[in-house]
This record gives structure tokens, sequence and C-alpha cells, in this order.
């Protein structure tokens, strides 16, 4: 072996051992402890030896084995080239593959309430992925504070179904309307900000929202958060055991023995389609004027205004149909839980979404699909480790920054094709 | 004799203390080639700012004729500049939409005329076949226009990915695209080789005399000025000092003083 490289190895995992010590010493070495109703401090050197001896060996190895070939820098190893080919090539089969998947996924052996519950909270993550996709993906305007729309589209449903009993399909494009109308509320004084301003002051009207509705105790009963939302029913038959009198339910319609999966199944059905139609609706808007027109925007917003594009009205556009995927999302959550607070609506929420959008690679609508699985799936995986599953979230987002910088799916196809056609 | 296309009057543009244009006045009539020449810092670009809406300017005023009617280009704020008035520009450092395919690029030139075409979304969403017509003629247009700077063949690749040449020629023909009356080029021949400015003295020929397109033309290569010029404006400081043919240009005695500056 180069005697240099094992030199420089060795030096670098040293400085490993360094850094190891630095923030271990601290967090492991020095415990305090209540003896006598005093705290003392208790170290443990031992622990944070191991740890340092462990990061510094394992940095060695890593660096002998893993970046030998590479000289540490450049070129990834075999198995990542292959990860990247199949996914820069195979982004269509993936998609088939999922929608597949996800169509027969509730009548799978494993599929229990634990596993249905999972699965309709990544739907959920993954429908508001997709219309985030839109204001960030595609209209490149850096949105942190989504989850304004979403609460604004749960509350929303929430009141009108609460006050005027309205049904589920009468209250859901309405909950789309309100949060579309926020979206343009919110586009007119940011139309004129761009990158970190922007971030900003939307991430400032995602908290404004939450604050009105702590406040607003009258039309929202602030944190006592609303109760009694009407759960949704199979086109008026209701999920019931033991129903009202006269009123005939689902499993007796259909003369099945009652389940309270039944339910669960048509939440997860209800969701599927929601997202499906965000995600067709943005492949196909993609492909018109307003949507190049975005992507344009994006792009150079000068060379938009010189070619006539008015950019006012792209941006708007762009904000409207984002926040009013975020309204209908947020109207199924509402329905999903029944009960709604403006705890659900912090900016968490928005930084994971966002998350999810920039690390499935912008514009991707498969990769909103497979960094939701990625994320979400790694957060609940770590449920029962509590404060590790941040750690798990971060960690997430580092390798997939690492190995696939761009995102998971950075592979734009054009939406006009020429020479191909032919 | 031909008609005038635009004409700039008294047009002065402040920036604070700093006075980029002062007091300049020309003209620039159709189907002609008119080029804006001048040291760096002249206000050349300034001017074009101030005609295609992105500044407006301090005072002064600039005119159009399109189809017989005369538009105040001041009434204008930016984007409208080019979507009603049909004043395109290209840019000094090339604008083009990067991680957009060439085709792509030429079909957002065609936006407001697709936008229509489309119902504002709702006709296209639903595959109407009068958008899907109007969609097949725009991209007959761009596929005419790739054809003439020979980019047909790399219409679905990135237009981040062209040469710079080849960048240079496809912003000039996305300006095409809009249908303008006046095309304003910002040093179109910056960074190009001598084969390459050639080609692009043809494309502007071609633009000039089969489209009907007058073309205002700020440039330092001055084998694309001297060769195509109909008309040129000489400034410096923000003022004109000198307006002529090509020809008259060179031997100006103000212009070489401009450039090289004074004997002692």
């Amino acid at each position: 072996m180069d005697k240099n490289f094992l030199q420089s190895s060795l030096k670098d995992s040293l400085f490993t051992g360094l850094i190891a010590l630095a923030l271990f010493g601290p967090i492991v070495g020095l415990r305090t402890v209540a003896v006598n109703e005093a705290l003392v401090v208790q170290p443990k050197w031992l622990v944070v030896a191991l740890i340092v001896a462990f990061c510094a060996v394992g940095r060695f190895f890593i660096n002998i084995y893993t970046f030998k070939k590479d000289q540490r820098r450049g070129e990834p190893s075999s198995f990542g080239k292959a990860i990247s080919n199949f996914l820069d090539t195979k982004g269509s089969q993936i998609a088939l593959g999922a929608v597949i998947f996800s169509i027969i996924f509730p009548f799978l052996p494993f599929a229990d309430r634990y596993w249905m519950d999972i699965a309709i909270m990544m739907m959920t993550y993954i429908m508001l992925g997709w219309g985030l996709n839109i204001v960030i993906g595609l209209a490149g305007l850096l949105d942190l504070g989504y989850v304004a729309f979403y609460a604004v589209g749960a509350y929303s449903y929430a009141l009108f179904a609460i006050h005027f009993g309205w049904s589920f399909w009468i209250c859901l494009p309405l909950a789309g309307l309100f949060a579309g109308m926020f979206g343009i509320l919110l586009g007119f004084p940011v139309l004129r900000l761009r990158g970190d301003y922007l971030a900003i002051v939307t991430l400032a009207f995602g908290e404004m929202i939450r604050i009105l509705l702590l406040n607003w105790y009258e039309l929202t009963k602030g944190p006592d958060g609303l109760t009694g939302i009407p759960r949704p029913s199979f086109f008026g038959l209701p999920f019931k055991r033991y129903p009202d009198e006269g009123v005939e339910t689902f499993h007796t319609f259909f003369g099945l023995e009652y389940s309270p999966m039944q339910r669960i199944i048509f939440l997860y059905y209800l969701i599927l389609i929601l997202a499906l139609i965000t995600n067709f609706f943005t492949i196909k808007i993609r492909r018109l004027p307003v949507g190049r027109a975005w992507e344009a925007l994006r792009e150079d917003e000068i060379a938009c205004k010189s070619l006539g594009v008015n950019p006012r009205n792209t941006k708007l556009t762009a904000f409207a149909v984002g926040a009013m995927f975020g309204g209908f999302a947020g109207s199924f959550f509402a329905t999903r839980q029944a009960f709604i607070s403006p705890e659900s609506f912090t900016f968490i929420e928005s930084a994971i979404i966002v998350a999810i959008v920039v690390l499935g690679g912008m514009g991707s609508q498969t990769g909103v699909v497979l960094s939701t699985i990625f994320l979400i799936g790694l957060i609940e995986v770590f449920r029962d480790f509590e404060s590790y599953r941040m750690v798990a979230f971060g960690g997430a987002m580092v390798l997939i920054m690492v190995f696939r910088p761009k995102g998971i799916l950075a592979k734009r196809k054009p939406t006009i094709t020429m020479v191909k056609e032919k | 004799m031909s008609e005038k296309l635009l004409s700039v009057e008294n047009l002065t543009m402040k920036f604070g203390g700093l006075i980029a244009i002062d007091d300049l006045s020309f003209s620039a009539k159709k189907d002609q080639i008119t080029s804006i020449i001048g040291p760096n810092g002249a206000g050349k670009t300034t001017v074009f700012n101030c005609l295609t809406g992105f500044y407006k300017a301090t005072s002064g005023s600039m005119f159009l004729n399109k189809d017989n009617k005369t538009l105040d280009l001041k009434k204008f704020s930016d984007f409208k500049v080019a979507q009603k008035a049909g004043v395109a520009r290209t840019f000094q450092n090339i604008r083009l939409f990067p991680q957009m395919s060439v085709l792509e690029n030429m079909m957002v030139a065609q936006h407001n005329k697709l936008m229509v075409a489309s119902g504002f979304s709702l006709l296209g969403l639903i595959n109407a076949p009068s958008f899907l017509k109007k969609e097949k003629e725009a991209k007959e247009i761009s596929k005419y226009w790739l054809d003439i700077i020979n980019l047909t063949n790399r219409a679905d690749d990135n237009a981040g990915d062209l040469p710079y040449g080849d960048q240079r020629k496809l912003e000039i023909v996305r300006a095409m695209c809009i249908e303008p009356h006046l095309l304003c080029l910002d040093e179109p021949a910056a960074g190009l080789n001598a084969k390459e400015s050639a080609e692009l003295n043809k494309l502007l020929k071609f633009i000039q005399k089969d489209k009907k397109t007058g073309i205002l033309l700020i440039e330092h290569d001055m084998s694309v000025v001297m060769g195509i010029s109909d008309h040129v404006v000489v400034l410096n400081y923000g003022k004109k000092i000198f307006e002529g043919t090509a020809q008259e240009t060179k031997t100006s005695p103000e212009v070489i003083e401009a450039y090289l500056g004074t004997e002692e």
C-alpha cells in the first residue's frame, strides 16, 4: 500500500477522533447525577474513550477500504452507481410499480391496522409533497409556510361540516377553494420577493395562520380544537356498528360482517384517489402553457418578462393551485382525525414537506414518493427510540444529499418533444 | 425611404446623481438595422432597459409605430412591452431557461397566444382539439426557426447544454417567436468566433429582410456593426456624439476621439 496514503489516512482518523472527543466528551462524558439532593458531575471517561476509539478506527478503515480506489473523492462506488443509474433510467417503471402496489396494499396479509395507519399518513404526506412540488419544484418559489394551507383546508372543512352539516363531497371542494384563496392572499405581498426573502415571509405567514387559529376562540375554539367533525361516509352509507334508527350502514348494505377496518380501508382509498388526482393534474398542467411558464419563471424571471410572460399571474396561479391541493389534504386530515387543533399545524410539518420535495428531486413526482417513504418510514421505524427519531430524520437527509445531491430523482423530462417522436 | 419605426425623444435616465442617459434622441426605421455603439459604460444597455420597460425613464418619450398606430412605450410596464407593443430583446449575458429543452424555450416565448388557446388552462386540461391544433402550430413555428439556426436535431436537449454560439442564436430566434416589430439585441456577437459572427450576420440580415423586423443592435464587434448596420448611433457618457451611416461613422473624428482619445 502507498505509504503516503496510509499516513494521510492515519492523520485523518486521528483528526476524526479529536472531533469525536470534542463532541462526546461533554455530551456523554460528563453526566450529572442527583446525590443527596445535590447535583454531582459523574465523569464517564471509559465510555468516551471507547466511542472516540470506535470513531477513529472506523474512520481509518473507511479511509483504507472505501476511499482507497477513489482517492477519497470523485467516483462513487459501483453499487452507488448502479442505484443511481437505476433511478435515472427507471423512473416511470418505479412509478407504475408504486401505483399498483398502493392499490393492492390493503389486501396484503401483513396490512393490519398499524400498517394501514402508516400508509394513510404517508399518503397524506405524498399528497402534500405533490401539492408543494407545484410551488417549489415547478415555479421555484421556496414556500416554508405550506402547512398554513393544510390548516386552512382542515379548519374550513371542519367548520362547514360542523355548522352546516354538509357532506364530505361538498366541503372538500369548498375547503380547496378557501385554501386556494389564501394562496393568492399570500401570493400578492410576496410577488417581488425571491429566494431567502420569500422563504422568510412564507414562514411568517405559516406562523400567522397558526397563531390566528389559536386566538380566534369564537370561531376556532383556540387551543381546545374542533371536535365532532363528521366522519366520511361511503356515498351516504356510514361506517358504524350501531347506526341510528332507520339508517342503513356500509356493512348492512353490502351484507358484510362489521369491522372497523372497513372505514380505515375506505379512508386509505380516499386519500389514494385524492393524491393520484393531484399527481395526474400536476403531470397534465406541467405540459400546458401555464406549467411551462412556471418552470420558465423558476429558471429566469427576467427572461420571462422579456418574452411577455406575466410574472404576477404566473406566480399567483402557482401559489393558488399548490395551496388548493394543500387544502384538499387538510380536509382529508380533518375528516380522518375527527378532531383538529392548531397543534397539528406547526412549522415542523412545513419543514418535513419541504424536505420531502427537495430531497425527492425538485419537480419530480416519483421522487416525492420515494423520499416520503424514506423519511416518514424512518421516523416510524424509530418510533420506539423517541429522541433518536429526529437524529434518524437528519441522518436520512444527509445520506440523500451525499449520494444524490440533486435529490433522489433529479432527471427532468421535457414537457414536449420534437426529435423523439419522428 | 422607409417608414419610421421607433423614435426616441429627449430620453434621460438618472440613477440618483448619476446621469446614465442625457437627453438622447434618435430614431430607427422599419426594415433597417440600427446599431448603438460606444465605449463601455456609455449607457447603451440602459437605453435598452428603458425601451423594454425594465427601467422607467426619468424623462423623455419613446414612440413605436405599429400597424399605423403610434404607441407610447412609456405606458407599458416590463412584460407588457413584449406582450402588447411587440418589442423583443436579448441580453448581454445570455438568459435562456437552461434546465428546459430548446423546444420548451421556444414554446415559452409563444406563451401568451397559447395561454389564450388553452382557455387559460381549462381547455388544455381536457385536451380540447382547438388547443392541440394551436399547440401544434406553435411547434411548427419553433421548428421553422430551429431549422434556420440548424438546431432542430437538438430540440429536446437542455438549452444550457448547447455550445455558447448556439445559445446566442437560440436566444435570438426565441425572441423572434413573439413575432416582434422591433428586436433589440444586446451584444449578440460577444464571445463568438469569426465564423459564428458571420453566421450571426446572415441570421440578422434574414430577420431584417425576410421578416421585415426592425433591429436595434448594441455591439462592440465592428465587423458585425460595419457589415450589417444601415444606421449607427454613437453614445459616450450617455450623450449622442454621432449619428450616420456605417461609412460615415468610421471616418468621424468625434467617434475616433471617443474610442481612442485625443492627441495631445
